[in-house]
């Protein structure tokens, strides 16, 4: 059965159904939301406030519609709800250095370092190019799907990517230097 | 310097988004140009850490709380449905609305007992604010719920001691460094308070999170406390202290003094 079919039935009444999107979708969900926020406790909160939010607003779910795009849109929605107001002072506080720093602290193998070095590169990009990023990157979506959740041109989506791309080489390697 | 058509075909190429006869101008652009060969190396390194990345697996708890809120919207639903096709329903429905009929016919306020009612209003509401602010900062589950109390805290327009308090105990003692960091930040708008200063200082030699120890001093160099000069120096001579938080510490000595 398709996601666009259960949700359907979700919106019809049938509620328990809710739980095999919930099945088909958290993961990603909370991969998403927790890298966006650099916090899995604060992720794992997001993503119940997504299924929350696809309870409670089930019939806004427009027939028809991708299933993929509108949950990812709730959970676009339920990060900038609660990050838009909260002023994020790390950001303005981290800069490259302080995160070679950083790295240099973890006592690891060579594939977590690079993970980590990842990470911190994500967190020194605007949000919206941290997002894109995990979309494109991390969750493999297509140009196309990511288009649809943000409801642009698939053009703009690949010059963003692009930019956000280099953007995150320039901090990579710079990083890297530190090593 | 590479230009960026080129370095877009260079980034398709390895996502494999090109045409045969495509590729085979990138290949042999990557034979012909060294500066887009080691372009395209470094892109190739980065993107194999992306591809390398571990997804982050959820806790327990996540399936657990989504299970127990499936159920008790069940439960509403149940609720709702049974009394809506009660007949009492309708009667009670009817007698409401009669009700709210004949009181909107007939009451009339005064001016001064309208004024009560606003001033009470407002009690009431501040009140509810306050047992918000407290209801989301105990929240031991939910460190983004305590962030919504932090700053729901940091909103409230008047100075209220157990607040206050909430908020230092959340900065000295919150598993979250996110939360601990935006109590930290609350506790800025409240600086001039005695308490909130001396609370500042004593909490700086407490904290070992980089970010909170940087935001720290910052606020504390911010109201001019001169008593946070000491730890400061501690800071300074501390060698678990990473060079980042030594160089905010430093600067605040010079800015302090």
């Amino acid at each position: 059965m398709t996601d666009e079919a259960i949700m359907e039935a979700v919106k019809n009444g049938k509620l328990e159904q809710a739980a095999v999107l919930f099945e088909r979708y958290h993961v990603r969900l909370y991969n998403f939301l927790a890298r966006l926020a650099m916090d899995k406790e604060v992720g794992e909160d997001l993503t119940q406030n997504v299924f929350l939010r696809m309870l409670k607003y089930k019939h806004t779910y427009k027939e028809g519609a991708r299933f993929q795009s509108w949950i990812y849109q709730l959970a676009r929605n339920v990060f900038s709800d609660h990050y838009q107001s909260m002023k994020r002072s790390m950001n303005s506080k981290l800069d490259v250095e302080f995160l070679a720093d950083k790295v240099a602290d973890v006592e690891s193998g060579v594939e977590e370092e690079r993970e980590a070095r990842l990470h911190q590169c994500l967190h020194l990009l605007s949000e919206e190019q941290r997002e894109l990023l995990v979309l494109t990157r991390f969750q493999h979506m297509k140009y196309e799907e990511v288009a649809d959740i943000l409801d642009t041109t698939v053009a703009n989506i690949k010059v963003k990517v692009h930019r956000a791309i280099l953007k995150l080489r320039e901090h990579y390697f710079q990083l890297e230097a530190y090593d | 310097m590479i230009n960026e058509t080129t370095q877009q075909k260079v980034l398709d190429y390895i996502d494999g988004r090109l045409s045969a006869e495509e590729r085979k101008q990138v290949e042999q652009l990557l034979k012909d140009d060294t500066e887009v060969q080691n372009w395209y190396e470094q892109m190739k390194e980065m993107n194999s850490a992306i591809l390398s990345s571990k997804e982050w697996k959820p806790s327990a708890a996540l399936r657990e709380s989504f299970s127990a809120m499936l159920q008790q919207e069940l439960e509403v639903e149940k609720k709702s449905k049974s009394i809506f096709f009660n007949p009492v329903f309708y009667r009670a429905a009817a007698a409401i609305a009669l009700v709210i009929a004949l009181g909107s016919l007939g009451f009339r306020y005064s001016k001064q007992q309208a004024k009560d009612a606003e001033i009470l209003a407002l009690r009431k509401e501040m009140e509810a604010t306050r047992a918000l602010v407290f209801a989301l900062l105990e929240n031991d589950q939910s460190a983004s719920q305590r962030m919504m109390g932090v700053k729901a805290a940091y909103e409230t327009t008047r100075k209220d001691d157990a607040i206050v308090l909430a908020l230092i105990n959340v900065m000295n003692e919150d598993a979250n460094m996110n939360v601990r960091l935006s109590a930290v930040e609350a506790l800025g708008k409240f600086s001039t308070e005695a308490i909130v200063q001396r609370a500042l200082i004593e909490s700086l030699p407490k904290q070992t999170d980089p970010a909170v120890q940087i935001a720290l001093i910052q606020v504390l160099v911010q109201m001019k406390e001169l008593g946070a000069v000491q730890s400061l120096q501690k800071i300074i001579e501390d060698e678990s202290t990473i060079e980042s938080v030594k160089d905010e510490a430093h600067a605040g000595i010079i800015k302090l003094s």
